[in-house]
């Protein structure tokens, strides 16, 4: 098993679609069909955002119409909880556990590629075993011990157990066998670079690519966790899921408050991700594992 | 070009560098211009938006903030943060139900008797201030905010077309006690066949047990609920009611719920004062006029209300103290009675205040609201409750809705509750 | 391959600094600093992952209340207990199930969905756009959204199902198993099809081409060609997808807490939903018995960990011939 960035490979572009594999009428009705099965959900969470609450509950056609408060439950949104917090938050938490992930598996990465030192083989075997310990499950204690350091709550519980994955130093070995080759390195030692200037100015630029996908991963990761965050943080400092949770709860449940808090979470992402669409897909692409 | 990139690297780690200082820091609760922030954490609107305006007016060194959750995941995090030692909010409401259970815990607050709450014994309904203190009576651990006397909501309109009177003192007459409840339910089900007679099965019990002096738990915590005859009275009686095809099975509380009042799928909801609130909320506008409030079988109950505390990890828990004490004030309660979410004030002096007695709901067709509430916390025994009462109420509550679901006979139900009940006290 | 050495050789050229061109001998400082490069992760996972996991076994071993701590070494009690109860043979269950439920269906999904992707289209790169949209959704708004969706009273599936007259009476999708997991598996379908179908495009974008011709040559249909060639070719990255997805789908958590609208962590009114990461968040973080909800953790842990050598051994077997 090996990891490579696809669209990088020559032989990869040259592959490309078929010319004689050109979609017909039914494969584009299919995709469409897809796409409506993607997008619909999001819809009429749009659609019920932007309708006054009373108006939605226990009516026997569900509406597929806007209306037009859209903006007043956005209003309610931020009134009800920090959102621009959880945002920040959020933001904070996935970005940093990216950053630290990339350049700490990076680095560990290319030690375990191109360096030979005592121990080195199995050392790496205790990494790849435990690429499958998912850490979640050691909850307890971790809550316990984030409580004995004084980080609950902090956004630090968050991040410093996260600062680097086991997945993420095997991901980075592959591809620094893969990309880097030896004769290079070797040629930087004779030219008396250090192992840091090596490493930056020889085998970092060789995997960049698949550097961006695992802090592609991580964020999106880090993103989306809930149930650390939900034992870690407080409500009030928690981070976009936990706020929008907390919009979900209370003795009523207003229906129309929540789903414009969806609305709120997901504009900024999907905003994002208009932006960098193109990247974004060549990135995901460029994730594939192949053999 | 090599600086260049020397450049950015040392960026990176600068940016992660600060990224991690930043995050490290503890959200302070001084803020830079000298005002103490407070936190305050309830499960659900406890109307406290007006009566914290006139405290930061009253006090410009202090702002006030306020956190809100779901009943039970304010209470999971309050454990969370009780032992984590950080994290609470300076002044943290507890439902009466998990009070009991933070009792255990108690060096964890602040006595509140050190700010001078002893004082405040004789402002409260006994029962109530039993209830917020221990160590008997030495241990102030929360001030009380309301109680919930019991009523039953109905909907006249329904009533008219099952031939039942419609008048609340003809109503209340007619269910003396809740055999008589749900006799008059089997008339209205025979006459009004697209309606239930009420919303959920778990609500009544819920309703009955408040009755009972003693429910889940003996006076000495033990576990009784498989020998205590009012239990089983209270689940049977319910669970028969459900198979009957009595309840619109609607999980309180839920997105369902809300949309089965709006809807009026039921004719009563067992109705604790804060009750009224929500009932207002759910059914809006087309609603107003068809409610009404009668007083409950059985003679009164209290279900729910709440108490305020103050955890001995805030930083401020002096300014916390005073702020839980405004909250509670006869005047702080009064006000929120007659605000939105109608709580019923836990003070002996603001339950008999004219302007609480003579408050009437127009929504609820110009009820007396005051005096029915108010005659009914007045009235009442409160039921005991144990540590882990609240653990054990779960099981009770699913067991009555899988009869809702009829997925199961009220006796495999009254069964599996028991079961379960033992197994969430073990573990 | 080529394009990184010259890029790397470039670098190499343009940047190394001049003047320190002599031999270095190995100092004290190269022996240390690919220990210094490897040490981050593993105080990370030594602190973080390798410390709790094993503290873990120590809390499952003892009577321990979240609030108040430490209550005595009962042995094995709490295993005992847990095997003797039926919710966690009941939470088992459910994990595998939800697990299949929403993997093998999402996963062929994504393969189909790819193979449409795999060929000539107009606007190629909108149509990869949209098709990842889902993943931009959060797992909490997912199942806020779809719980709505999946609502017994007015819920949209429940409506369309009703005007397509598939069902005569709502159907109550909290209520029983078969239709809770149903829809808990297509919360993550809906989340993770996209991102999976343009994984598998990627793959099969790389098969050399002339593959495909030679087949057309023989003149084997589209479908064929798909069985014979594509499937074979992209077979490590259909392994790397169900190795991610196993890890997720074993440990869900935020679906099917949130599909319960009262979120306790019951799982529904008879734990029909209850999966194993929900119970032990029930007795850890509600019931507070770390001590029980730590032997939770463990065997779940045990799943987990056979699972993933079950996986491993697929890979070996089916990966083998391309070695």
């Amino acid at each position: 098993m090996a990891t490579l960035p696809a669209a990088e490979r020559p032989r990869a572009r040259a592959a490309g679609p078929r010319r004689h594999d050109s979609a017909g009428p039914l494969a584009y009705a299919l995709l469409a069909a897809v796409v409506l099965a993607s997008v619909f959900p999001l819809y009429w969470t749009f659609v019920v955002a932007s309708h006054s609450d009373n108006s939605v509950l226990g009516g026997s056609t569900p509406s597929l119409v806007p209306g037009g408060h859209l903006l007043e439950n956005i209003g309610r949104v931020f009134d009800t909880v920090d959102f621009w917090k959880a945002l920040g938050n959020s933001f904070t938490v996935a970005g940093t556990t990216a950053v630290s992930n990339v350049l700490l598996s990076s680095l560990a990465g290319y030690a375990f590629a191109k360096l030979r030192f005592p121990g080195r083989n199995a050392l790496l075997v205790v990494v790849i075993t435990t690429v499958m310990v998912p850490t979640q499950l050691g909850i307890i204690p971790l809550y316990l011990l984030v409580t004995d350091l004084g980080l609950y709550g902090k956004l630090s519980a968050l991040i410093v157990p996260s600062l680097v994955s086991a997945i993420g130093v095997f991901w980075m070995r592959q591809a620094m066998e893969e990309n880097v080759p030896d004769e290079l390195i070797e040629a930087a030692r004779m030219d008396g670079a250090g192992q840091l200037r090596t490493f930056w100015y020889v085998a970092w630029p060789g995997v960049r690519s698949v550097a961006a996908v695992l802090g592609m991963f991580t964020f999106m990761f880090a993103w989306n966790d809930y149930f650390w965050p939900l034992i870690a943080l407080p409500p009030e400092n928690g981070t976009v899921q936990i706020a929008l949770n907390q919009l979900a709860a209370g003795y009523y449940t207003d229906y129309t408050l929540m789903l414009a808090g969806v609305v709120v979470s997901v504009v900024p992402v999907l905003v994002l991700f208009a932006v960098l669409a193109r990247r974004i897909v060549s990135g995901v692409m460029a994730g594939a594992v192949k053999g | 070009m090599g600086s260049s990139h020397a450049r950015r690297s040392a960026a990176t780690a600068a940016a992660l560098a600060t990224l991690l200082a930043l995050s490290g820091c503890a959200s302070g609760s001084v803020e830079s211009d000298g005002k103490i922030t407070l936190t305050v954490a309830t499960f659900s609107d406890f109307g406290y938006k007006p009566l914290i305006k006139e405290y930061e007016k009253a006090h410009p060194d202090i702002v006030v903030k306020e956190r809100i959750s779901q009943l039970d995941q304010h209470h999971n995090s309050l454990s969370t943060q009780l032992s984590s030692g950080s994290g609470a909010a300076d002044v943290v409401a507890i439902e009466e139900g998990y009070l009991p259970k933070f009792r255990t815990v108690q060096d964890k607050f602040v006595n509140l008797a050190a700010s001078g709450g002893l004082k405040r014994k004789d402002e409260y309904l006994p029962y109530k201030w039993a209830q917020g203190t221990t160590d008997g009576g030495k241990f102030v651990m929360g001030y009380g905010t309301d109680v919930g006397g019991l009523a039953i909501c109905y909907r006249k309109d329904l009533f008219r077309r099952a031939g039942l009177p419609t008048d609340r003192e003809a109503v209340g007459r007619l269910w003396p006690t809740w055999d008589a409840y749900f006799k008059a339910g089997d008339t209205f089900r025979t006459k009004v066949k697209d309606h239930a007679w009420f919303d959920s099965a778990g609500n009544v019990f819920s309703a009955m047990m408040n009755q009972t002096e003693y429910g889940f738990f003996d006076a000495d915590d033990s576990y009784i609920a498989d020998e205590n005859p009012d239990v089983k009275r209270s689940f049977s009686a319910s669970a028969d009611a459900a198979a009957d095809g009595m309840s619109a099975n609607l999980v309180p509380f839920s997105q369902q719920w809300n949309a089965g009042i709006k809807q009026g799928r039921m004719a009563t909801i067992t109705c604790p004062a804060w009750m009224t609130g929500l009932i207002q909320t759910a059914a809006g506008k087309e609603g107003e006029g068809k409610w009404d409030i009668a007083s409950v079988p059985g003679g009164g109950g209290n279900w729910g209300g709440s108490f305020l505390t103050v955890p001995k990890q805030g930083r401020h828990t002096k300014e916390a103290a005073d702020l839980a004490a405004f909250l509670t004030s006869a005047d702080s309660e009064k006000k929120i009675f007659q605000g939105p979410t109608g709580s019923l004030p836990s003070l002996t002096g603001a339950l008999s205040d004219p302007a609480v007695q003579n408050t009437r709901q127009k929504y609820f067709d110009d009820a007396p609201t005051g005096k029915i509430f108010a005659a009914s916390a007045q009235g009442l025994k409160p039921s005991y409750r144990g540590t882990k009462d609240q653990q054990v109420r779960i099981p009770f509550a699913n067991a009555l809705q899988l009869v809702e679901q009829r997925k199961s006979s009220p006796a495999q139900a009254w069964q599996k509750a028991l079961s379960d009940a033992a197994k969430n006290l073990k573990h | 391959m080529a394009v990184h050495t010259a890029g790397a050789q470039r670098t190499l050229e343009s940047e190394a600094p001049p003047g320190r061109r002599a031999r270095r001998r190995p100092t004290r400082q190269s022996r240390v600093t690919p220990y210094t490069f490897i040490a981050p992760f593993f105080v990370v996972f030594g602190l973080f992952g390798l410390y709790p996991l094993l503290y873990t076994l120590w809390v499952s071993l003892h009577r321990w209340d979240r609030l108040t701590g430490d209550g005595g070494f009962t042995g094995l009690a709490n295993f005992r207990d847990l095997f003797a109860d039926p919710d966690f043979y009941n939470a088992t269950y459910n994990t595998f199930s939800i697990y299949l439920l929403s993997t093998v269906p999402q996963l062929l999904l994504a393969l189909a969905v790819a193979w449409l992707l795999d060929r000539r289209l107009r606007a190629r790169t909108t149509w990869r756009a949209l098709v990842l949209v889902p993943q931009y959704v959060s797992v909490v708004a997912v199942a806020l959204v779809f719980s709505q969706l999946f609502g017994r009273d007015f819920g949209v599936v429940n409506w369309v199902l009703e005007q397509l007259g598939l069902i005569s009476a709502p159907v109550d999708w909290t209520a029983d198993t078969w239709s809770s997991h149903l829809a808990i598996s297509f919360m993550v379908m809906w989340r993770w099809t996209g991102y999976n179908a343009l994984i598998y495009l990627a793959a099969m974008q790389a098969v050399p081409r002339d593959l495909y011709e030679s087949a057309m040559v023989d003149g084997a249909g589209r479908l064929l060609t798909f069985r014979r060639i594509t499937l074979p070719a992209i077979r490590p990255t259909l392994l790397f997808t169900v190795v991610i997805s196993t890890i997720g789908g074993l440990q869900l958590f935020a679906e099917p807490l949130l599909f319960d609208s009262q979120a306790n962590a019951e799982g529904g009114t008879e734990h029909q939903f209850q999966t194993l990461t929900l119970m032990l968040y029930k007795y850890g973080f509600i019931n507070n018995d770390a001590g029980y909800a730590s032997a939770v953790s463990w065997v779940l842990f045990l799943v987990i960990a056979a699972v993933a050598a079950l996986n491993f051994y697929l890979t070996r077997r089916l990966g083998g011939s391309d070695r």
